[in-house]
């Protein structure tokens, strides 16, 4: 993190990246919380502050790891401040609880592997992300053709349909999140 | 935070077993997790009432909406303009000021040509079949085919003995092309019963019959089209796909119109009835009645605003409406629906906005006599062109 006058960072790119990042961090914020309006304050400011500050990552680990941490500090130095206190008090078992290494893990977990699932899904046709959503439900195929009124060898079909696209499309998403990553050094 | 790297590898994991089927024994294996904790993430990426509560969550956070906040909050430096920029601006300067001396004295050693009439377009499209041979369709012209016939304004495609409704299992399928000139519309009643509109300058590309069981996919080459669609509860769930430059729209049944010309760099798709999705390769959007996607060809942006869907689709109910639309764009439309050039003989003029709504079936005279009675602009016609003073 420094100050240099070869920053690079341009408005489009810098739109690009809060696109990309600001509605995972809204939903990771509420589970601190558990109030989306504030949550969309928290994570704005923190969004202002790599603005202000030019802020570079180097990579992807870098560019998130900056992104919960920050955010989490926000939502706990909410918590704790005087003015949370007097309104919402939250019991010192909760606070401790939500101060916790192990639970912010968790919730980033969470955002990190439902944000692959569902890029991934949006990315199938109607029928074929029907199957999958379904299937990731732990539904058998015989319960995901008669939940959607097809044949079970429709739906084997689309199943392998879905597999045999979403194979090049977990790579490509690799590769975005490189180049996003890449961006802070350009 | 080393674990963070940890995490994110393990995310991935977890994401790719789920989406394979499998179990995700990275999960159950990792020690960075008590099986409380592991349950609880198993539980937030596949039970039903978690999934529906993230969704819920996502739909009231609007990134546009936010950014344009956070935009507000934001100082963004100004750019000092470099040397070469005054240098450029310069030779424009010097370009615009040659090019007015020269047009001067052209238009007014000339003696002002009389005005042209220009009627309105008509119902006319060139069919292109499979073998490449062409059909042209228009008032007058009558065309039967094994699979399509048509009356000269509208062509329709189907079981034309009645025993022809579904192609046999790896049939190869034939394409048919239609294609409106300058000055045309057409109408076109798929095999499946979706109707599509085309304006002029435009070009669809569609299966004669559509393969069961199979997205119906049709692609919008170049040009406007509204669509609407037949269900996809009556094929068998099958969606709908419409192909342009840069985007796919997917719909299960419903009514919108697209805008894919060649010489815009924007492809704008907006929404009757129902619900669609487009999508750009990488970012896809949802958008509702009275909404529009907008995606810009070079930059690959996709965004979705509201618009007035009366103006959107005025053509295709024989109307032209300008909601404080531009100049330019107003002429622009023009030049499409009656075959027209048009030059800005005062380059000003373009950004001077007009309101109003004005039938297609009057000639274009009729059209422009109703704007220069509003004031400030006055038009010229010649042959083919049209001359905005």
């Amino acid at each position: 993190m420094h100050k240099s006058g070869k920053y690079s960072l341009s408005l489009k790119k810098y739109r690009d990246f809060f696109v990309e990042f600001y509605t995972p961090l809204c939903l990771f914020a509420n589970k601190y919380l558990d109030n989306l309006e504030l949550s969309r304050d928290l994570v704005q400011d923190v969004f202002l502050k790599i603005w202000e500050d030019k802020i570079e990552f180097r990579g992807e680990e870098h560019i998130k790891s900056f992104l919960y941490v920050s955010v989490r500090n926000k939502c706990l130095d909410h918590l704790k401040s005087k003015r949370h206190l007097t309104t919402d008090a939250l019991d010192d078992k909760t606070i401790e609880k939500l101060e916790g290494e192990a639970y912010f893990l968790r919730e980033v977990v969470v955002q990190e592997a439902s944000g692959i699932v569902e890029k991934a899904i949006n990315t199938l046709p109607e029928q074929c992300a029907r199957v999958v959503r379904l299937s990731l439900q732990s539904l058998t195929n015989a319960e995901i053709a008669e939940e959607m009124g097809v044949s079970i060898n429709t739906v084997k079909t689309q199943k392998k349909i879905a597999y045999k696209r979403l194979r090049p499309l977990l790579d490509k998403y690799y590769i975005l999140l490189l180049s996003i990553a890449l961006w802070g050094n350009a | 935070m080393s674990n963070i790297k940890e995490i994110i590898a393990l995310s991935k994991r977890i994401a790719a077993s789920l989406l394979g089927d499998k179990k995700p024994i990275s999960l159950e294996e990792t020690e960075l997790f008590s099986e409380l904790d592991k349950q609880y993430i198993l539980e937030h990426l596949t039970d039903e009432r978690r999934i529906r509560e993230r969704l819920e969550q996502k739909e009231h956070i609007n990134p546009e909406e936010d950014w344009k906040k956070l935009r507000s909050k934001m100082e963004v430096p100004v750019r000092k303009l470099r040397l070469w920029r005054y240098a450029a601006a310069a030779v424009l300067l010097l370009g615009l000021t040659t090019s007015y001396i020269f047009r001067d004295t052209l238009f007014y050693s000339s003696e002002p040509t009389p005005m042209v009439r220009i009627e309105a377009g008509t119902d006319k499209a060139t069919l292109t079949l499979e073998g490449g041979e062409e059909v042209v369709l228009e008032k007058g012209a009558v065309y039967q085919s094994e699979n399509a016939r048509s009356n000269g304004d509208r062509i329709v495609y189907g079981e034309m003995s009645g025993d022809r409704e579904v192609p046999t299992e790896g049939e190869e399928i034939a394409y048919n092309y239609l294609t409106i000139p300058r000055g045309g519309q057409f109408y076109v009643l798929l095999s499946d019963s979706t109707g599509v509109w085309l304006n002029s300058e435009s070009r669809l590309k569609y299966p004669v019959h559509f393969a069961k069981g199979e997205p119906r996919e049709v692609e919008l080459e170049y040009g406007e089209a509204y669509f609407d669609v037949s269900p996809a509860s009556k094929h068998g769930n099958s969606t709908f796909q419409v192909k342009t430059r840069g985007q796919l729209v997917e719909v299960l049944g419903t009514e919108f119109n697209i805008k894919a010309y060649r010489d815009e760099e924007r492809v704008k798709t907006t929404l009757a009835e129902g619900k669609v999705t487009v999508s750009n390769g990488t970012l896809k959007e949802t958008i509702t009645p009275g909404q529009q996607s907008v995606v810009e060809i070079t930059t690959g942006a996709l965004e979705v605003r509201n618009v007035s869907v009366a103006q959107e689709i005025a053509w295709k109910n024989g109307m032209f409406i300008f909601d404080n639309m531009s100049l330019e764009r107003i002429t622009t439309i023009l030049s499409r629906w009656y075959n027209i050039e048009v030059k800005f003989e005062d380059d000003t003029k373009k950004d001077i906005v007009f309101s109003g709504a004005l039938s297609r079936s009057e000639s274009v005279n009729t059209l422009l006599n109703k704007i220069e009675r509003i004031g400030c602009v006055s038009f010229q016609l010649s042959e083919k062109t049209l001359i905005v003073k």
